[in-house]
């Protein structure tokens, strides 16, 4: 296989479960709410995924308990930031924490047990096109389910009423109110539908990508998906564009090794965030106006008490 | 706002009061109960080790990864079995820091006198809580003391090598793409010469094989081992084999893939039942039992675990053996196996000369065997055959 | 879950009368933290009474006290390193990466100058060193910010694993110790630039360090003008802007200064604990001071006492492991427990109705 496509094909492997998260944090930050916690929502999530999968044999069953779990996680930051007025970034970080602290507790007897995983399926003829075929069409299920979420998430952000109204929690909370919507509502089912999404982004990295659970295991994944948001002004196209940029960024280091490359394997580990914060600095002023109100007044002012 | 916070400020001053107070008072209890410590502590519980009611257990990763600690875990459980009236401690997760030595010193507090620090980072801390405790045996696994040997620390190891050199011929053997596929985590000696051996062993029956290594900078990272995997089997790799703590992600990957697996830590043969064909795994039970039972005597001082440790197939034993083989393994094969076997076992050593390295220069001459010591001091490069490139020093 | 379900959420806050004293809120969000979190010990199987009772009396070994005073240095200036940009309003997740570049800081100096110099001299050399380095990658996240937008906490957040790459490139490659047996470390920094102990306790000077650190931050955030205009800032930019102030320079610097204390924090335990510069170095010590900060709300007196709370929590998980059988980083729950029972019930913010 060509560098190319080598790297191509795992951008979309490895991307996937940033996408999920990423698109997920779009939801919530369309209504205004940012939530560090996606990081932790994916930890469940994949935890939750490979511990369902290993108990019931089936990995359906599984990437149904990590939908589940992200979005629990994820409802304990939107009580504590939308109740109790927390501190939206901070409690993100609590809020990962919980997901850390859980995940060790409830994963440690998981770590050796098999579980069933997701299997990568070829689509018939269009797997078979050359380039193209092994990039797009050989992949497992929940990435295949991640090319529909993206154009069905577009339409509800962009197109459908309640993508307005979520919108307008995020920006026009007044108008919105005195129309009679509850904004707090609406919030909450952002943040919590990012969770879930965040949660099936961990289950497809722990029963899909890796077919492993271990402690810790996402390794950032979940910020990195905040921060793609950022540069992507939360549209699920240009989320997937960042997610899978970050993927091929990762799939670059293993596969210039395979070929014998002698770059310093600690250079090569730190081009996807560097990667990540150049396109940040390029795209950043420009995305930056875009922000919501709401998510503006995070963002830039974050009171410090 | 400011009573508030007030009342964290007295919470937390109420402790560390308490703590103070605390501390104040196990100081001077403690160095009433070890008269050892002093400057006349020739006494008889200064003895390392000797009298110990519980031994200690470190280990970096979580005690059921599938790989290294699980197998220094399965060790300990084994000393539990052979001293049943013994506290055996075990603690996971223990960073490779200075943490690691209150872990320790945690364990001492308990009763322990003799600790297993069981990862290579964990010297410094080991070696520290060995200086503050004349009286505890401290031994650790894999790392090599430099210098003088305190007379109550050691470190000990397999010669983890050779069986990955057998597994190297079983590999050699039976790969069709003449690319084999290494997955490791960091360019240290123990795993630079488990990559040059299993290419050797390859080599010695199969001379234009070729070993393609990859890593991932970390011990066990599940989301870097399917990428890493993956890029090898995108070279047309037919056998993977890795160093990695945990090695469920990267089986699994190569049996998907229809490609040939050798283990690593563990037998991981049940993850992949059609591609498994050899591997090497730990067992640890017999030489933690001896240094545990050598200790117990008030022997350890001046006895081989009180030194660099090494055994390997010339002492008999290694506590670092062969998996079984998979089904694809013929006859022929395993003949050729312990053909090898003998020859390290006698006189030899799968680094007997000649090696030569990538750059072409030789690393072992013609007709040398060198010993462990040696060979740890050598593993800096790769040996011709590995493509791939190490970090300069 | 919606918003109807909610008051039943909050009962237990409603429950309390309005006046009720803030020791009895604290008391009942504290025990709240501790029942939730002995439930799910329970779930592990473990007896929380005697889990906690153990946790407790493991507390006031002489170990557990050593264990806190040391993990608290540089935790203290990890926490700081949170505040003093809060202030400004900014948010500092980057405590991680800049503790790394202190230790990068230091052990750079100590190559460069050798013993060349006093082990005195060269140790204030390395402080400085440190924390040059430490502002320097905090200062990058708040030019960032100023420059093109970009929330800090996001940027600070991803410098983190960057720094990490940073510091293991140098060990495993320019840096490694080549009398090492080829393990990832430095040399080990020379005896007289390492910091002194305390009398016999075998502490290192750290914590006292740490403890002038938190006066000298408190004072400048109280008394100086830097420290007014950082809270002006920090109420309400677009007031201090019409009001004639240095708005982004006053945002870089409080970035740079918060960058500057966790450097020294990597620089204390270098010198002071590890000697050494290794793959695990202060790993996650950047996080619990950001929660320390948070707990705290940023005041540098109150944030270095839970610093040491936190310390405290930390090595408690020791006692969950030798005594109860629970894996070690349970503890990150009942840290998180806490801080959000801080954050949801001792706070006497406004809820908006909607």
């Amino acid at each position: 296989m060509s560098l190319a496509s080598e790297v191509l094909t795992g951008a979309v492997r490895g991307g996937t479960s940033i996408l999920y998260a990423g698109v997920g944090e779009s939801y919530a930050e369309s209504a205004g709410v940012v939530n560090l916690g996606t990081e932790g929502s994916m930890l469940v999530g994949a935890l939750a995924a490979y511990a369902v999968a290993s108990e019931t044999n089936n990995p359906w069953a599984g990437a149904l308990a990590g939908l589940v779990a992200g979005g629990a996680l994820a409802l304990v930051h939107a009580y504590f930031v939308l109740h109790r007025k927390a501190n939206q970034l901070a409690n993100g970080l609590v809020v990962l924490f919980l997901g850390l602290g859980l995940t060790s507790l409830f994963g440690a007897s998981y770590v050796s047990k098999p579980a069933k995983s997701f299997t990568p399926w070829r689509i018939p003829g269009l797997g078979s096109l050359p380039g193209v075929g092994d990039i797009l069409f050989n992949h497992d299920p929940l990435t295949y389910l991640s090319f529909l979420m993206v154009p069905a998430s577009w339409w509800l952000l962009t197109r459908s009423r309640w993508g307005l109204l979520l919108r307008a929690a995020g920006e026009r909370t007044e108008v919105l109110a005195s129309y009679g919507h509850s904004v707090r509502r609406i919030q909450y089912m952002a943040v919590v539908l990012g969770g879930t999404l965040a949660g099936l982004g961990g289950a497809q990295l722990a029963i899909a990508y890796a077919n492993a659970w271990f402690e810790n295991m996402v390794q950032g994944r979940g910020f990195v998906a905040v921060a793609v948001v950022i540069f992507a002004a939360r549209q699920p196209f240009k989320v997937a564009a960042g997610s899978y940029l970050f993927g091929a960024a990762l799939a670059l280091s293993p596969a210039l090794q395979a070929r014998g490359y002698g770059i310093n394997q600690f250079a090569l580990d730190a081009i996807p965030y560097v990667t990540i914060v150049v396109v940040l600095v390029a795209l950043g002023r420009r995305r930056a106006a875009e922000a919501p109100e709401g998510l503006k007044k995070v963002f830039e002012v974050s009171p410090s008490t | 706002m400011p009573p508030r916070s007030r009342s964290l400020s007295a919470l937390a001053l109420a402790l560390s009061l308490t703590a103070v107070a605390g501390a104040c008072g196990s100081n001077t209890t403690d160095t009433a109960a070890t008269p050892s410590t002093g400057e006349g502590g020739a006494t008889v519980d200064a003895t390392p080790g000797k009298g110990s009611k519980a031994v200690g257990f470190i280990f970096v990763g979580p005690k059921d990864d599938f790989g290294y600690n699980q197998a220094a875990f399965q060790g300990s459980e084994a000393v539990k079995k052979a001293f049943p009236d013994f506290e055996v401690l075990t603690a996971e997760n223990v960073p490779e820091t200075d943490d690691a030595a209150r872990v320790m010193e945690g364990m001492i507090d308990k009763g322990a006198k003799i600790i297993f620090a069981t990862s290579y980072g964990h010297l410094d801390p080991a070696m520290k809580v060995a200086a503050a405790h004349p009286e505890v045996v401290v031994v650790q696994q894999g790392n090599l003391i430099k210098g003088t040997v305190p007379a109550n620390a050691g470190t000990y190891f397999g010669t983890v090598y050779e069986p990955v050199y057998l597994a190297g011929i079983v590999a050699g053997k039976q790969t069709k793409s003449n690319k084999l596929g290494y997955v490791y985590a960091f360019p240290i000696p123990q795993t630079i010469s488990n990559i040059n051996a299993f290419e050797l062993g390859a080599q010695s029956v199969n001379p234009g094989v070729q070993t393609y290594v990859v890593n991932t900078s970390a011990w066990c990272d599940p989301g870097k081992q399917a990428g890493a995997a993956r890029s090898l089997l995108d070279q047309g790799v037919d056998v993977i084999t890795q160093h990695q703590d945990c090695t469920g992600t990267i089986t699994k990957a190569a049996e998907a893939a229809g490609a040939m697996v050798v283990g690593y830590h563990a037998d991981a043969s049940s993850l992949a039942p059609k591609g498994w064909i050899a591997g090497s795994e730990w067992s640890w039970a017999d030489l933690y039992t001896d240094i545990v039972k050598t200790s117990l005597a008030g022997d350890f001082t001046g006895s081989k675990y009180n030194a660099n440790f090494r055994e390997g197939l010339k002492d008999g034993q290694n506590p670092f053996i062969e998996s079984k083989f998979g089904p694809s393994v013929g006859a022929d094969v395993k003949t050729l196996v312990d053909t090898a076997k003998t020859r390290i076992s006698t006189s030899g050593s799968p680094f007997a000369g000649p090696v030569v390295g990538q750059d072409g220069k030789t690393i072992v001459a013609e007709g040398t065997v060198p010993d462990y010591a040696t060979i740890e001091s050598l593993m800096t490069v790769f040996v011709k055959g590995v493509v791939g490139e190490l970090p300069k020093n | 879950m919606t918003a109807a379900d909610v008051p039943v959420v909050v009962a237990p806050k409603r429950a309390l009368p309005g006046g009720v004293s803030a020791g009895l809120r604290w008391v009942v969000a504290l025990g709240g933290a501790a029942v939730i979190f002995g439930s799910f010990m329970l779930a592990k199987g473990a007896n929380p009474f005697e889990a906690f009772s153990s946790m407790f009396a493991a507390l006031r070994t002489d170990t557990s006290l050593k264990g806190i005073a040391t993990q608290s240095a540089p935790l203290i200036f990890a926490a700081l390193a949170v505040a003093v940009p809060a202030k400004a309003g900014l948010v500092n997740v980057g405590g991680e990466g800049q503790l790394l570049l202190g230790g990068i800081g230091a052990t750079a100096m100590s190559l460069a100058l050798g013993g060349s110099l006093p082990g005195g001299v060269t140790l204030v050399l390395l402080c400085l060193a440190g924390a040059l380095a430490g502002a320097a990658w905090s200062a990058l996240a708040g030019l960032l910010r100023l420059k093109v937008g970009i929330n800090e906490a996001v940027t600070t957040l991803l410098l983190n694993y960057i720094a990490l790459d940073l510091m293991l490139f140098l060990i495993y490659d320019k840096w490694k110790d080549a009398n090492g047996s080829g393990q990832p470390v430095t040399a080990p920094l020379p005896v007289p630039e390492r910091l002194p102990l305390i009398g016999a306790s075998g502490l290192h000077a750290g914590i006292f360090i740490a403890v002038v650190a938190t006066a000298t931050a408190w004072w400048a955030l109280r008394s100086t003008r830097w420290g007014f205009q950082l809270r002006v800032v920090g109420g309400n930019p677009e007031a201090a802007r019409r009001a004639g102030l240095k708005v982004g320079l006053l945002l870089i610097s409080a970035m740079a200064v918060g960058g500057a204390l966790a450097g020294l924090g990597g620089v204390v335990q270098l010198a002071g604990a590890e000697f050494k510069l290794r793959p695990g170095f202060l790993v996650s010590y950047g996080y619990i001071g950001f929660l320390a900060s948070w707990l705290a709300r940023h005041h540098p007196v109150r944030v270095a006492t839970a610093a040491v709370l936190l310390a405290a929590i930390a090595v408690s998980g020791d006692s969950l492991q030798l005594d109860s059988g629970l894996p070690a980083a349970t503890v990150n729950v009942l840290m998180a427990l806490v801080l959000l029972a801080v954050f949801g019930w001792t706070q006497h913010k406004k809820v908006a109705t909607t």
